[in-house]
């Protein structure tokens, strides 16, 4: 009773500003009634005539692996004689600390000239809470010269500027971006990824190419040294996966009846993996391109098999029961069961989505598990979702707005980062070496640079801007880090493992369906409609595979597709379609 | 001296009442469901404060049920390399300390004259009050005057747009309504007392609980609040602690399949793992302290003012 006293009168304020939170979210009308009419009040005249910027000779002393590609250290030099200064919008980081006193926005400002002054805005940057802000702020007209590591969606870019919001930078990236122009073509497909259908470029892009993470939604593991206990081999095919997890539960490894043969949690979707043995399935949106047409996989037969399949996997005990409820949590609380694993494989990401990582020894579990190759199905199909355009190109790095009297010194700024030092201090500070000849990188080939410590570690509290700032971390770059043969990372065997059982069986580029941008309309009714297809993918999902629905039974499936088509399948895919030939050009 | 035995009545005082059979049985239910209750409401915090005490593997693991198992501080220590949450800490204590005070004044300014019968247009006023319970201006007009009046990014951005919740105005006004009678007015006029005066030495020294109540109210509301701060401020060293308690408790709510490093997630993890446990700690430990000094006058003065609406 007092307890109900003391928060009722919390609760409804927080309900109410809650309310009002998510009118605001709702996003795009709020701006709408913002002086979309206005000339961009911004852009000085001077900011265009500027010459433009040449590459800067390379620094010497650096070696570079053969035929690497990737970022470059050269010899750059303050980009302003003049001290100038910028209003950067920012998301608050623990591990950045207070944006205005880390220790890379100073290095910044000392070879640059360029003063930053942050204003840093609650939430990671992709959630609602800091678009919240965001909006509030843009709709009061309180509007930074950029905002750096807020993610406006693809949708969202195009919007604000065609509203002239945002500033175009393709004039500016072509002058005074070098870096970011040998970036692109290093990446050709780049361009179009950060391209509006009106060819706008309104962010300044991120590359980040993460050889494992391209492939990491359908990463599965199995426990090696089970597979060995029970006499069988890696299992290629769905017969053999299944016959090696009724081995697993058969000899209970995990003791006393508690062994989960295959565990799964709510944030690690099954179908990315089992459903590539019947169908090229990339997951959630579940879209696929089909000879230029965009299909949707949810209602197609092949996924009635894959159900089957899981229904018989889940039927016969071989799931853990909260496969689609446990969470991350729960799923650690399995996988570092102690005394015995528990867990005889499991569909994650990495190791750590259900272990803890302990490198320093070598006999730690997680060496134990290995990346299954994706599995052959009874139709011979397999493969490897492979993500190539979604992964390694962010849009909406770093946003210019139409408040900024200089945007090329802002892009200058950002293409100045996509140097190979700043990116190593940016994301990992000061605190790394150069390697010597014959330093083996994650792939085995020459190493560029490498870290006493871990990157990761506490040490680099407020020394670097966590991944927030403007990089270019190509996969060459990335896989020349050192590896100390001495304390060795999960990253070799993460690389390798990708390499050899996930990488060879890719599907064909043309078959993803890539990101693609949306008018302001469509954009609501895509968002609308791909909310309700997703919930009711997801559930039906998890009741045929517990058995509450049977795939086997055509009554419900057809029901199933009943609901499926009455949300709007029809008009999602048009819009998709038409979002999809936009891109295409 | 008492030498009565169980069997002996003794002669001055009267049997005391036999328990009946249903008695029992009602007294044994009732104390069953409480304690479930209070084992419900208990066993979170002692968990949460187990865990926080507890090697973060053990925690992982699943070891940790009950109480601390591998006990180690290094979480608390962890929380204080944090600036952000030291300041945050301070900025939180504040907030809630001057929200309240300047909300509880203005609380008791606006409810005591409502509570006369002699105040003009009292009507309309309340309904004023009433009005802006059901209906306010919406986020962005709202941002638009803290923005222009010049509070955003200040600290008074959090403090003022909160300072009066017109449910504890109407709490304490029928507090006033029921324990200062009419009479009592009349009696200090014609011993010559100002209205400011008799709402000074007469009504404030008779509505301690009332006080304490509001305090409560407001410096829990301040306490728990981030959505203000969310809005109103862009400046590190003005941020809360709540806001940076959900920072650290929405990094689980990432979607792997999104994050581009899993260096990173390992980071994240690392960050939770560590931290999660110890700042609900940090957090709930202030108003469980303040509690038990406003919880004698917290029952009297709220079911004095919830007596009559």
């Amino acid at each position: 009773m007092q307890e109900d006293l003391r928060t009722a009168g919390v609760k409804r304020r927080s309900f109410v500003a809650g309310a009002l939170g998510i009118a605001a979210a709702g996003g795009s009308g709020v701006l709408s009634g913002c002086s979309s009419g206005e000339a961009a009040a911004g852009a000085a005249p001077a900011s265009l005539s500027a010459p433009a910027v040449e590459l800067a000779p390379k620094k010497t002393g650096i070696n570079y692996p053969p035929g690497y590609v990737g970022p470059v250290a050269r010899e750059q030099r303050a980009i302003v004689t003049e001290q100038v200064t910028f209003t950067v919008v920012v998301p608050q980081n623990l591990t950045i600390g207070d944006w205005n006193k880390n220790a890379f926005t100073q290095w910044m400002e000392q070879q640059t000239g360029i003063r930053i002054q942050f204003r840093q805005v609650a939430g990671k940057g992709d959630d609602p809470e800091t678009m919240t802000k965001v909006n509030a702020m843009m709709a009061a007209g309180d509007i930074p010269d950029a905002f750096l590591g807020v993610t406006f969606t693809r949708s969202q870019l195009y919007l604000y500027g065609a509203q002239n919001l945002f500033v175009d930078l393709n004039a500016y990236l072509d002058k005074y971006a070098p870096n970011l122009q040998q970036a692109m073509k290093d990446y050709p497909e780049a361009r179009r990824l950060i391209r509006s259908p009106d060819k706008g470029i309104y962010s300044f892009p991120d590359i980040n190419d993460c050889y494992h993470c391209r492939a990491s939604n359908g990463r599965t593991l199995l426990n090696t040294d089970w597979i060995r206990k029970v006499g069988l081999a890696m299992p290629k095919t769905t017969d053999e996966f299944r016959e090696v997890l009724t081995a697993f539960k058969k000899a209970d490894l995990g003791g006393r009846g508690k062994t989960i043969p295959f565990a799964g949690y709510k944030d690690a979707a099954l179908d990315t993996y089992f459903m590539n043995a019947f169908l090229y399935n990339p997951g959630d949106p579940w879209l696929v391109v089909n000879d230029g047409k965009v299909e949707a996989n949810y209602v197609k037969d092949e996924w009635r098999e894959a159900l089957k399949y899981l229904r018989g996997l889940y039927a016969d005990g071989l799931l853990n029961k909260d496969i689609f409820t446990a969470d991350t949590d729960q799923m650690n609380r399995y996988g570092n069961n102690p005394g015995a694993p528990l867990v005889g494989g499991a569909r994650a990401y990495y190791w750590g989505s259900f272990l803890t990582i302990d490198q320093t020894d070598p006999n730690a579990r997680w060496h134990q598990y290995e990346t299954v190759p994706p599995l052959e199905g009874p139709n011979g199909i397999r493969y490897a979702a492979w993500n190539y355009l979604k992964v390694g190109l962010e849009v909406s790095t770093l946003v210019v707005t139409r408040k900024c009297k200089r945007p090329d010194l802002l892009v200058r700024w950002a293409d100045f980062q996509l140097d190979l030092e700043a990116v190593l201090r940016s994301y990992a500070g000061p605190d790394f070496r150069w390697s010597v000849k014959g330093d083996k990188g994650i792939n085995g080939k020459q190493s560029i640079y490498g870290f006493d410590a871990t990157w990761n570690s506490d040490a680099t509290k407020g020394k670097t801007w966590d991944q927030f700032g403007v990089m270019y971390r190509s996969g060459d770059f990335r896989l020349a880090e050192r590896v100390n043969p001495q304390k060795p990372t999960f990253e070799s065997p993460l690389y390798e493992q990708t390499r050899d059982q996930l990488f060879p069986y890719k599907q064909p580029l043309e078959m993803e369906f890539p990101p693609v941008t949306l008018e302001a309309d469509q954009a609501a009714q895509d968002a609308e409609i791909g909310l309700n297809l997703k919930g009711e993918v997801t559930t039906s999902l998890a009741k045929f595979v517990t058995g509450k629905l049977d795939p086997a039974y055509d009554g419900q499936w057809r029901d199933y597709k009943d609901r499926i088509s009455r949300i709007g399948l029809q008009p999602y895919l048009e819009i998709q379609q038409a979002a999809y030939e936009t891109y295409q050009g | 001296m008492t030498m009565a035995t169980d069997t002996a009545t003794p002669t001055g005082a009267p049997a005391p009442v036999r328990e009946t059979r249903s008695d029992r049985i009602v007294m044994i239910c009732n104390y069953t469901a409480l304690g479930l209750f209070t084992l419900a409401v208990l066993y979170p915090l002692v968990y949460v404060v187990s865990a926080s005490l507890s090697d973060p593997k053990n925690v992982v693991s699943g070891k940790v049920w009950l109480w601390p198992v591998g006990f180690s501080t290094e979480a608390f220590k962890a929380v204080f390399d944090y600036d952000s949450i030291v300041s945050g800490f301070s900025n939180s204590v504040v907030y809630a300390v001057g929200g309240a005070l300047l909300a509880t004044v203005l609380t008791l300014l606006a409810a005591y004259p409502l509570s006369r019968k002699g105040l003009p247009g009292k009507g309309i006023i309340m309904a004023l009050f009433v009005f802006t319970m059901m209906f306010n201006g919406g986020l962005i007009p709202t941002y638009l005057v803290v923005d222009r009046v010049g509070l955003l990014n200040t600290r008074w951005a959090i403090i003022l747009p909160a300072a009066l919740a017109v449910w504890n105005m109407i709490i304490t006004r029928t507090y006033f309504q029921s324990t200062i009678p009419e009479e009592l007015v009349e009696a200090a006029k014609v011993d010559g007392c100002t209205d400011l005066g008799f709402f000074w030495r007469v009504v404030l020294p008779l509505s301690k609980p009332i006080i304490a109540v509001n305090l409560l109210f407001y410096a829990v509301a301040q306490w728990n609040s981030w959505f203000n701060a969310l809005i109103y401020l862009t400046n590190e060293h003005l941020f809360p602690l709540q806001m940076i308690l959900r920072q650290i408790l929405i990094q689980n709510n990432f979607d792997p399949s999104q994050v581009r490093d899993t260096a990173e997630l390992i980071r994240m993890k690392e960050l939770q793992e560590q931290l999660k446990f110890s700042l609900i700690v940090i957090a709930t430990i202030p108003p469980l302290l303040i509690y038990p000094f406003v919880q004698k006058h917290f029952v009297k003065g709220a079911m004095v003012g919830s007596l009559k609406g």
